[in-house]
């Protein structure tokens, strides 16, 4: 039985503010792990990390949810398993990733075939006779309930019900079609290993940041001040290297109007996305040879729709974040009630020049990384929120910036001015419709 | 021509050009830090122990010496938020060799293991290799590159505030 009702949940997010409880409460906490995380599509992983038969990468949802993604044998499918042994129910894969003909328990030796189905118990006389059936799925590593893939990303969901993947995305699928869109191929190759950023803070904390463009010119200033008084020092800038460094780090700081005009929009299910054909990606120089490519692959007009499309933080709610102009994801991982791992993972454009894959990596060290200078004053603004939000001296979290001045584009998608509190309230009414739920 | 150093007295300049990197960092003091550096000095951390790609695979850092002078001027900058907080660490290093010293130039490759124990707001304990890459100028040293490899740059980390 939950320590709250439903009319309490309900209670605790109003049109323009959220109980300070949703960061603080750990029995909020482990009822959001249960309704949302255990509900909406969460990101497993990409296809390109499972390229060969046999080939796994392990994960979770929510706290309390190993999972293996695996590539089937048969080099087709994929599937996500629970990671979980039919026989005592110990963790079966155990390693971030690696390559299997066939799953084995180290425990007592049960073998499972890549789609999940138990095949082999040793010493299989004791278990003649007692009325034990091989077959019963209850003893395979069972696949989750549901799983989906959008333009090579996998996503898993641990409820029957819901809507299908495509439908939960939405509009935001366009984010995911531009990330592609990018490789003159269409395709997309994770880079080696991500960052995983200890953060002590609620989840909800660095879903709410994303799409926070008021916060930029205030929590990364220094950052912003940091370069100018290098480059007033230096004088002319001619070196290539740092004006790479210079491009990426100073629209941090950019003007409240600058992110106004930048936009947000929302839809259904809490997702959204920040910026359109101007963000803080949209002014970086060509890389050369580029434009060319994508030109030859798609046709001048494409090409420049594609080139044009320059969000700023996408939002899949509860889990994940993408950036088509960067081909980065950041991916939530919920530890505790204050305590999360930010995992962030680069991709290769396949078929783009070497040059913007590498202008992608600079941007996720310097942005990304544990020891990120815009990265870090982000975590500490998470961590003030989590000791402040314990003080009962107040209650709320206000979100009224520019309330009514939304416009409807389309059937439940919503676009306001950059800085509008619109992805927040979109956010919070998504948690809200989540945690109304009971379980079935 | 390169040679192994054995000899007592060019060791002993060495171990003491790192300890006194090393003090530096304790007192977080970039300043004096960077000026140990050659202009076209590199700094990387990276986040796989293998790694020898530092271009197409995210590193935890990976600063030339420009991200240097600006991490330097963040850090003294006062709306950093990160940076409210007083940084304090010791640094202790060991099993120091050099791999390679060209006896022309006295430049040299230096290898060692470190334990840092750093405060800030708790505490947080980094362990790893060190590879300095160390130019000989006048009768010192400056380090043209440095690979630090935490035991566990691949793990998850919480915020790594300062050079190590």
């Amino acid at each position: 039985m939950s320590k709250y009702s439903t009319e309490e949940l309900s209670a605790m997010v109003e049109p323009t503010r959220y109980h300070r409880k949703l960061f603080v409460d750990e029995d909020i906490f482990d009822l959001e792990m249960e309704r949302i995380y255990g509900r909406a599509w969460i990101y497993i992983g990409h296809e390109s990390q499972v390229k060969n038969p046999g080939d796994y990468v392990t994960t979770r949802i929510g706290v309390k949810n190993p999972v293996v993604m695996v590539r089937d044998g048969n080099g087709k499918d994929i599937h996500v398993l629970h990671n979980r042994c039919g026989h005592k129910g110990a963790t079966v894969v155990n390693r971030e990733c690696g390559n299997v003909t066939r799953f084995r328990c180290n425990f007592h030796g049960w073998t499972f075939r890549t789609d999940g189905k138990l095949v082999g118990t040793p010493h299989a006389t004791g278990y003649q006779d007692c009325g034990f059936d091989r077959n019963n799925p209850q003893y395979n590593m069972p696949g989750v309930s549901r799983q989906g893939e959008y333009r090579g990303f996998i996503f898993a969901s641990l409820s029957e019900e819901g809507p299908e993947l495509e439908t939960f995305l939405g509009e935001v699928k366009s984010s995911f079609d531009n990330m592609v869109e990018r490789s003159p191929e269409g395709r997309l190759e994770l880079v080696g290993k991500g960052f995983r950023y200890v953060k002590n803070s609620n989840w909800k904390a660095f879903m709410d940041n994303l799409d926070d463009a008021m916060h930029p010119m205030v929590t990364h200033q220094s950052v912003g001040e940091a370069c100018e008084d290098y480059l007033r020092e230096m004088g002319e800038v001619s070196d290539p290297k740092l004006k790479k460094i210079v491009e990426i780090l100073n629209p941090f700081i950019s003007s409240y109007e600058f992110f106004d005009e930048m936009g947000v929009t929302t839809c259904a299910y809490g997702n959204g996305w920040t910026g359109g054909e101007a963000s803080i990606h949209s002014e970086y120089d060509e890389i050369p040879g580029y434009r060319k490519l994508l030109v030859e692959a798609y046709g001048e007009e494409k090409a420049r729709r594609i080139l044009s499309v320059n969000r700023h933080n996408t939002i899949v709610y509860p889990c994940m974040t993408l950036k088509g102009a960067i081909q980065n994801i950041r991916v939530v991982r919920p530890v505790s009630v204050n305590k999360s791992i930010i995992e962030s993972y680069s991709f290769r454009p396949v078929g783009a020049p070497e040059e913007l894959l590498q202008r992608n990596i600079l941007y996720s060290n310097l942005v990304n990384s544990p020891a990120s200078l815009v990265g870090n004053d982000d975590a500490e603004m998470y961590e003030r929120l989590q000791l402040g939000l314990q003080d009962e001296a107040g209650d709320w979290m206000d979100t009224h910036r520019y309330l009514n001045r939304d416009k409807e584009v389309k059937p439940g998608v919503f676009t306001a001015p950059g800085t509008s509190d619109l992805s927040f309230r979109n956010m919070y009414k998504a948690w809200k419709e989540y945690m109304m739920q009971e379980a079935a | 021509m390169t040679s192994v150093v054995t000899s007592l007295p060019e060791l002993k300049e060495i171990e003491d050009f790192l300890y006194l990197e090393a003090s530096y960092l304790d007192r977080a003091d970039l300043d004096n830090w960077l000026d140990l550096y050659t202009e076209d000095c590199t700094y990387w951390m990276p986040l796989d122990e293998d790694q020898d790609d530092p271009l197409n695979h995210a590193s935890i850092m990976y600063e030339n010496r420009d991200l240097m002078e600006i991490r330097k001027r963040n850090l003294k900058n006062q709306w950093a938020p990160s940076k409210h907080y007083k940084v304090r660490s010791t640094h202790i290093i060991s099993n120091i060799r050099i791999q390679d010293r060209c006896e022309v130039s006295g430049d040299c490759t230096v290898t060692s293991q470190f334990l840092a124990l750093m405060r800030y707001k708790t505490n947080h304990l980094f362990g790893g290799a060190y590879r300095h890459e160390l130019k000989r100028v006048d009768d010192s040293y400056r380090i043209r590159y440095k690979r630090v490899t935490l035991v566990d740059c691949d793990a998850p980390l919480e915020t790594i505030i300062m050079y190590l």
